[in-house]
């Protein structure tokens, strides 16, 4: 049975689509079968961030209502043949969701992937609440601002209320990524540091993602920004890729990039 | 350059506010982990004879008294 992860924000346009299709698309690269899921039901992106906008043909609402089987739906991308993507409905909203209907779907997702990546709504509504349900793990996306940080609480907040691992008296895994971080702003004491979020929300560090131009640049290409080797973002998350996926790699201190302090990270995802 | 000594760094600003909105957060949200159900049950109740939009409900402190404020924004393209 795969891995299901939920990626998570609270607070809408923080780069958690770019999370999803980075850390699905670079999971898929160290070899592993990956499946991205779009649940952000009436506002479809995922697929504009991994560059297959045009070739969906079936949505995942259809699946769910049983319209097209898994197979017909998925989109295998053009990068990496171990990653697969389902995309989100455009014309419906998540009402049509229930859970039920996403169980399935997910459970149908787990037989195949070795890792189901879910891409959850921005704000803490019904279509969030069906994300994180059927979880193993989140992952929390936030920007060192203090309104993604107190819309993250909140979001975690329901994660560990109506997570189905919970109401089995198991734990949801959390992890937070740090996104957008200015190193200079944060030396100047202009910016919160990763260890004071991490402090506040209470949750373990997955991986710091520095603010880089890229991004744009990668999205408007639909090639996600882990295909750029050299650029600070990729490299960013290819090291989450290869934690999610069992490696120890250490956190790196990009806020203090010329101290080069290294902090140790085992293996948290074994 | 001494700035520091006469300003406090914002990022510290921050995290004092944050940390003290948070846990208030925390505190309604233990308080009444049922509101979202609540929310749903009184949309049901009100859709039967009305369009409803949204349903806010807001816990109200006034001396003495404790109140729960329940605002409901009606469906204007739903009138039945």
């Amino acid at each position: 049975m795969g891995i299901v992860i939920a990626v998570i924000s609270g607070k809408g346009g923080v780069g958690k689509t770019t999370a999803t299709a980075n850390i699905g698309l670079g999971i898929a690269l160290n070899q592993k079968k990956c499946v991205v899921v779009d649940f952000d039901i009436g506002q479809r992106n995922l697929d504009m961030i991994l560059g297959l906008e045009n070739r969906v043909v079936y949505d995942l609402v259809q699946v769910m209502d049983g319209e097209a089987s898994i197979k017909q739906a998925i989109i295998k991308s053009k990068v990496s043949d171990n990653l697969h993507f389902l995309a989100a409905s455009q014309t419906k909203d998540k009402s049509v969701l229930s859970s039920e209907k996403v169980k399935a779907l997910v459970e149908g997702l787990q037989e195949e992937y070795e890792y189901v990546i879910l891409d959850s709504p921005a704000g803490i509504e019904s279509g969030f609440e069906h994300t994180i349900e059927f979880a193993d793990t989140a992952i929390v996306v936030v920007n060192p601002e203090v309104s993604s940080i107190r819309d993250a609480d909140r979001a975690i907040g329901i994660l560990d209320a109506k997570s189905q691992k919970v109401k089995d008296g198991e734990e949801v895994r959390k992890f937070l990524i740090v996104n957008r971080i200015s190193a200079e702003m944060v030396q100047k004491g202009e910016m919160l540091n990763s260890e004071d979020i991490l402090d506040i929300l209470n949750i373990k560090l997955l991986g710091k993602v520095p603010e880089d131009k890229g991004v744009i640049d990668a999205s408007n290409q639909g090639k996600p920004i882990i295909l750029d080797k050299k650029s600070m973002a990729g490299e960013a998350y290819a090291r989450i890729a290869g934690r999610i996926c069992g490696q120890d790699i250490a956190i790196k201190d990009i806020e203090h990039p010329h101290t080069g302090v290294f902090k140790k990270l085992t293996g948290m995802f074994k | 350059m001494f700035g520091w000594l006469n300003k406090k760094e914002s990022a510290s600003i921050a995290k004092d506010r944050l940390t003290i909105a948070i846990m208030s957060d925390r505190d309604n949200l233990a308080e009444f982990p049922f509101m979202d159900e609540l929310k749903n049950e009184i949309m049901e109740v009100v859709k039967k004879y009305v369009g409803v939009k949204t349903v806010e409900i807001k816990k109200e402190i006034e001396g003495e008294i404790e109140a729960l404020s329940i605002e409901i924004e009606l469906d204007k393209n739903s009138r039945r």
